[in-house]
């Protein structure tokens, strides 16, 4: 054994440690693991309020807004190939051409 | 963690709820069934809202306009097969340009007939209808070389 650390040893062996006796420490816990598994639904979500309506406000603007967004490129997309459908059989240029 | 993964499948089902309401909402199935079909008659019907009368009334015009259509069609093919032959014989630039020269011509000719045939056709829509269909259509009239899909080989220059 190192010498020089005896002194440490000492030290360590003479340390006690004596803290305050929590006579209400095994309750607690219990309490705690009881309140864990007693709750519900709406105390869940009220007890998260403000992080789920900020979600909440987030997913349904981004679907509504998506869904809208997906729509109008539908609308528009359709009423290009329209137009061009129906100047292809209305310009004489472009069937000149098709038929060349 | 069964109440997060509740919640967040609640929230999931609202959304995609929520995206199909604003999707049916903004979307126009009339015009959606009128591409699928390629049926141009039935978008102009749907789109523009027209009434039975006239909806008669510009498919008459149409007809009235084919005859002129298919004049001008081959009166532009003409001019096309025969500045083909000038250039295929590659000797006279002064008479492939007049050549070039013609097929402009009638398709400006062709241009100025459509235009006016298009204009035909929104007068006989209601004010707001027909100002959204010279929209659609003068501005691609005048634009005719996007009018061909890529690969149609609609290129003026040849």
């Amino acid at each position: 054994m190192n010498s020089s650390l005896d002194p440490l040893a000492e030290a360590l062996g003479r340390w006690r440690v004596s803290p305050p006796v929590d006579a209400d420490f095994r309750q607690a816990v219990w309490r705690r693991v009881g309140q864990r598994t007693s709750q519900t639904w709406p105390g869940y979500l009220r007890s998260h309020a403000t992080a789920w309506s900020l979600v909440t406000l987030v997913a349904l603007g981004a679907a509504a807004f998506s869904g809208s967004a997906l729509a109008r490129a539908r609308v528009r997309a359709d009423r290009d190939a329209m137009v061009v459908n129906y100047l292809v059989d209305l310009d004489p240029r472009v069937q000149a051409v098709l038929k060349h | 963690m069964k109440f997060l993964a509740g919640t967040m499948a609640v929230l999931g089902l609202a959304a995609a709820m929520i995206g199909f309401v604003c999707f049916r909402m903004n979307s126009d199935p009339a015009l959606h069934v009128a591409a699928a079909k390629g049926d141009t008659m039935l978008w102009l019907r749907t789109d523009f809202h027209l009434t039975e009368a006239q909806f008669v009334a510009i498919r008459q015009l149409h007809e009235a306009y084919a005859g002129s259509c298919e004049e001008h069609c081959r009166m532009i093919q003409e001019a096309i097969r025969a500045r083909n032959a000038v250039a295929a014989a590659r000797g006279d630039a002064v008479a492939l340009a007049a050549a070039d020269r013609q097929v402009e011509q009638l398709r400006l000719v062709c241009e100025t007939a459509i235009t006016r045939h298009v204009r035909q056709v929104a007068a006989l829509m209601v004010p707001a209808d027909g100002q959204r269909y010279l929209a659609l259509v003068l501005p691609k009239i005048a634009d005719f070389d996007h009018l061909a899909a890529p690969g149609l080989n609609l290129d003026r220059t040849r």
